[in-house]
């Protein structure tokens, strides 16, 4: 008895008797002995990621989305999606004893009543407007770079779907509030509906459960935008990763960069620590934004009412580019045989950015069948060796900003005096022209990259030096040496767990056979 | 079918519209009474028709009653004064008699100012927007004014001795109005050009609704009563309670808007903040991506 006692009293035994890992390693081993976590756990973390920059921009789009949902979660602690009328009463006056619905009572209370409510909900939107721009900017690398090419089109294909649902959500959210702004925008969504042929008023009539405005968009749109879509995208990003982790990186070429092996920093420690580090800069910058940087001032714009309306009322930028489309697009329709058909809402809000969206699903397809290149890709293109397609990529991004600078034609005409129409002329103009001035150049400059010394290898810096004559020369230093394969072969990854040695350990690349 | 000469055809046309017109605008009349979300609980807001408003003999509003706006005559001892310098800054285009003639040679049509009453030749003076610096442009804009708020009462004198018109020049007493009423108001009548923010904005054909920003109250009044340029002139349907509230809203949360949130981005919206957003939001993190990354 006493001997038992005297053995774990002291501290030094206590951890000597928990063996070399201590108390985490026998948690982990308990267990290993009884769901093998061992084997799966040790591919996670030996998960290779290449050191490149530009494959952290799909991560801001993560964390942006990991901070939707917090920030979306104590939102909802706060709405109430309810298009019920109730008198306002709180701290701001001009809303004082104002007829408002309930979603927009709620959500002026939750800004100015509810204690980090406005923090929460700058964030939330900050963070929605962060998460799309990460996801277009995420896909702008891939595309351009080629890492949609075989074996993972189907990947490509989640991405933009994530994107659409990006946008939709994006919107739905935006709709909440019910404020004088978004009740505009879904008034604009409603056309939209209206303006598709044939099924256009049944399907209208069918979301809105009757005809504009209703009382039933609200909470309908509310169970949308906190459950259905964020459930589908959680989902969506899952499958993403899972496809990551199965297909292994992409990985620019290079020294010992090969089709059949990756190269980079393994998931633990380096790029643990990195992500994490990334995690906290995305979340920070969000948090500084939604503190300091005021967005969608909603008790400025007062509650939505089909009498009353702003002018110069813009979307969130994500719909900007279909704003511009509907704002530039000509007066067209059809009227006979008993029906309108609106081509002016049709064709720029419904088929443009059904030919877009398509488009970019289509495209592994496309590329595969126009080069009939059917091989497996791990390597990535430099944008400058495929000119045609980054010259294609960048005409399209040319239209869709011609497009999203159309959705302000009022506000250039105002700020430079110009006349309005004026500008809707030149908007027309450039909207047209902007592929076909892109396309060429964008031809024109990757050719000229492809002929430039050296581009795309890592700049060593020159050293000047001044003789004893009294005359300076610059002279190249040396390569770094991870850019000389001879000095830095890849430590390949182990496949079996054995005794650490001082090498392994010691930070560096690894290389990892797929 | 019987033809007419044109002018018949004008007229009987304009009878049917009236008498198609006119049910529906007492209808309207009807359904403006009906609770909206835009109803404050206030019931005391007077309306035009109340016993408080006074016409005189030609059927013009006088007065509204003088609680939330005075009226003020301009002083009929500025006359001469003001002859003199309506003959020095407006007599060349409005013409010496402030009919509209100009002398011969004169390019460009102008308007008649006489029997528009002292608040809208006060208005266009002090705001700056005449003496006009282009006579020929679409619309005058609002600049320093060249001509004190003495003299413009001065000149507005002048013009009103030769037929005495209205409305007066406004004060609207603001400490007493309803923010909430304005906000409500400002939303149905003035937010569809001015916007909701009160940045004002382009409108067709190079012309513009101004920013509602640095504006005294009294003008802000001034320009809903004598309606200038191509803004409607709100006088029958707006009392002077509700305009009083309008002005509140404007010179009290329109000129100082409440951003608890921040920064305000120049109460420009969502493409200030879809600039921000990329600029700043990914920008700055894309940057700190290079920062952590390789680069080769």
């Amino acid at each position: 008895m006493s001997d038992v006692a005297g053995a774990t009293t002291t501290k030094r035994a206590r951890r000597q008797g928990a063996g070399r890992y201590g108390r985490l390693g026998q948690v982990v081993n308990e267990l290993d002995d009884r769901l093998g976590v061992a084997k799966g756990g040790r591919t996670f973390l030996d998960k290779i990621f290449p050191d490149h920059w530009s494959f952290m921009l799909g991560e801001i789009a993560l964390y942006s989305f990991l901070v939707l949902l917090v920030t979306g979660v104590f939102l909802t602690f706060y709405y109430i999606p309810s298009s019920a009328l109730v008198t306002y009463h709180g701290p701001y006056l001009p809303l004082d004893g104002q007829r408002v619905t309930q979603a927009y009572a709620s959500t002026v209370n939750l800004s100015f009543s509810v204690r980090a409510g406005l923090l929460m909900r700058q964030m939330h939107h900050w963070a929605c407007d962060i998460f799309v721009g990460a996801l277009v900017v995420h896909m702008a690398r891939v595309f351009f770079t080629g890492a949609f090419r075989k074996p993972r089109e189907l990947n490509w294909t989640i991405g933009v779907t994530l994107l659409t649902l990006a946008i939709a959500n994006g919107f739905l959210g935006y709709s909440l509030p019910d404020d004088l702004v978004s009740g505009t925008g879904i008034r604009i969504a409603y056309s939209i509906m209206l303006s598709i042929p044939v099924v256009g008023t049944y399907l209208a009539f069918f979301v809105f459960g009757g005809n504009f405005p209703g009382t039933a968009i609200i909470p309908r749109f509310f169970i949308l935008h906190v459950l259905i879509i964020p459930l589908v995208i959680l989902g969506l990003v899952g499958a993403h990763l899972t496809l990551l982790v199965r297909q292994k990186h992409t990985q620019f070429p290079g020294p010992g960069r090969e089709e059949n092996n990756v190269v980079g920093s393994p998931m633990f420690p380096v790029f643990m620590a990195k992500t994490t580090g990334y995690l906290f800069a995305v979340s920070g910058v969000i948090a500084l934004l939604g503190a300091f940087a005021q967005i969608n001032p909603i008790w400025q714009f007062g509650p939505y009412d089909a009498a009353r309306i702003s002018y110069a009322v813009q979307p969130d930028w994500y719909m900007g580019f279909l704003d511009g489309a509907l704002r530039i697009f000509p007066s067209w329709s059809f009227m006979g045989f008993g029906h309108t058909i609106p081509f002016e809402v049709t064709i720029p809000a419904v088929i443009f950015p059904g030919i877009v969206f398509g488009l970019a699903y289509a495209w592994p397809a496309l590329e595969r069948r126009v080069t009939g290149d059917h091989a497996i890709h791990h390597l990535l293109d430099r944008p400058s060796w495929r000119p045609k397609r980054t010259a294609a990529g960048v005409a399209v991004l040319a239209l869709l900003s011609a497009l999203f600078i159309a959705s302000s034609t009022d506000v250039i005409a105002n700020f430079f005096h110009l006349s309005l129409n004026t500008v809707l002329w030149a908007m027309r103009v450039i909207v047209i022209l902007s592929p076909f001035v892109a396309y060429p150049i964008t031809y024109k400059i990757c050719k000229e990259l492809q002929g430039v010394h050296g581009a795309g290898k890592r700049k060593t810096p020159n050293l000047v030096v001044r003789t004893d004559e009294g005359e300076y020369v610059a002279e190249p230093t040396p390569a770094y040496p991870e850019d000389v394969l001879d000095e830095l072969e890849p430590t390949p990854v182990p496949t079996y767990i054995e005794q650490p040695e001082a090498e392994s350990t010691a930070p560096g690349v690894r290389v990892v056979e797929r | 079918m019987v033809r007419r000469p044109p002018l018949a055809r004008v007229s009987l046309a304009a009878v049917a519209a009236t008498l198609a017109l006119g049910p529906l605008a007492l209808l309207a009349g009807a359904a403006g009474a009906a609770p909206g979300p835009f109803q404050t609980t206030r019931r005391d807001a007077g309306t035009p028709n109340s016993s408080q408003v006074t016409r005189n003999a030609s059927g013009q509003i006088v007065s509204y009653g003088d609680k939330w706006i005075t009226y003020r005559a301009p002083s009929s001892a500025l006359t001469q004064l003001g002859q003199a310098l309506y003959m020095e800054n407006c007599a060349s285009c409005h013409g010496t008699m402030a009919d509209g003639v100009p002398a011969p040679g004169t390019v460009g049509a102008y308007p008649n100012l006489v029997g528009l009453g002292p608040a809208t030749i006060d208005f266009w003076i002090v705001s700056g927007r005449m003496p006009a610096a282009d006579p020929t442009a679409v619309q005058a804009p609002r600049r320093q004014p060249r001509l004190t708020p003495a003299q413009a009462e001065a000149i507005a004198a002048w013009i009103n001795s030769i037929l005495p018109s209205y409305p007066y020049i406004p004060d609207p007493h603001v400490k007493r109005a309803n923010v909430a009423t304005g906000m409500a108001l400002f939303a149905l009548n003035c937010a569809a050009c001015h916007t909701i923010e009160g940045d004002g904005d382009a409108l067709a054909y190079a012309t513009f609704a101004p920013s509602l920003r640095h504006i005294p109250a009294y003008q802000v009044a001034e320009a809903i009563r004598t309606g200038p340029g191509n803004m409607p002139r709100f006088t029958g349907n707006l009392s002077d309670q509700q305009v009083d509230d309008i002005v509140a809203y404007v010179t009290k949360y329109i000129q100082h808007p409440e951003n608890p949130g921040g920064f305000g981005l120049g109460q420009l919206g969502p493409v200030a903040e879809g600039f921000v957003a990329l600029v700043i939001g990914v920008g700055l993190l894309a940057l700190i991506a290079y920062w952590i990354g390789e680069r080769a």
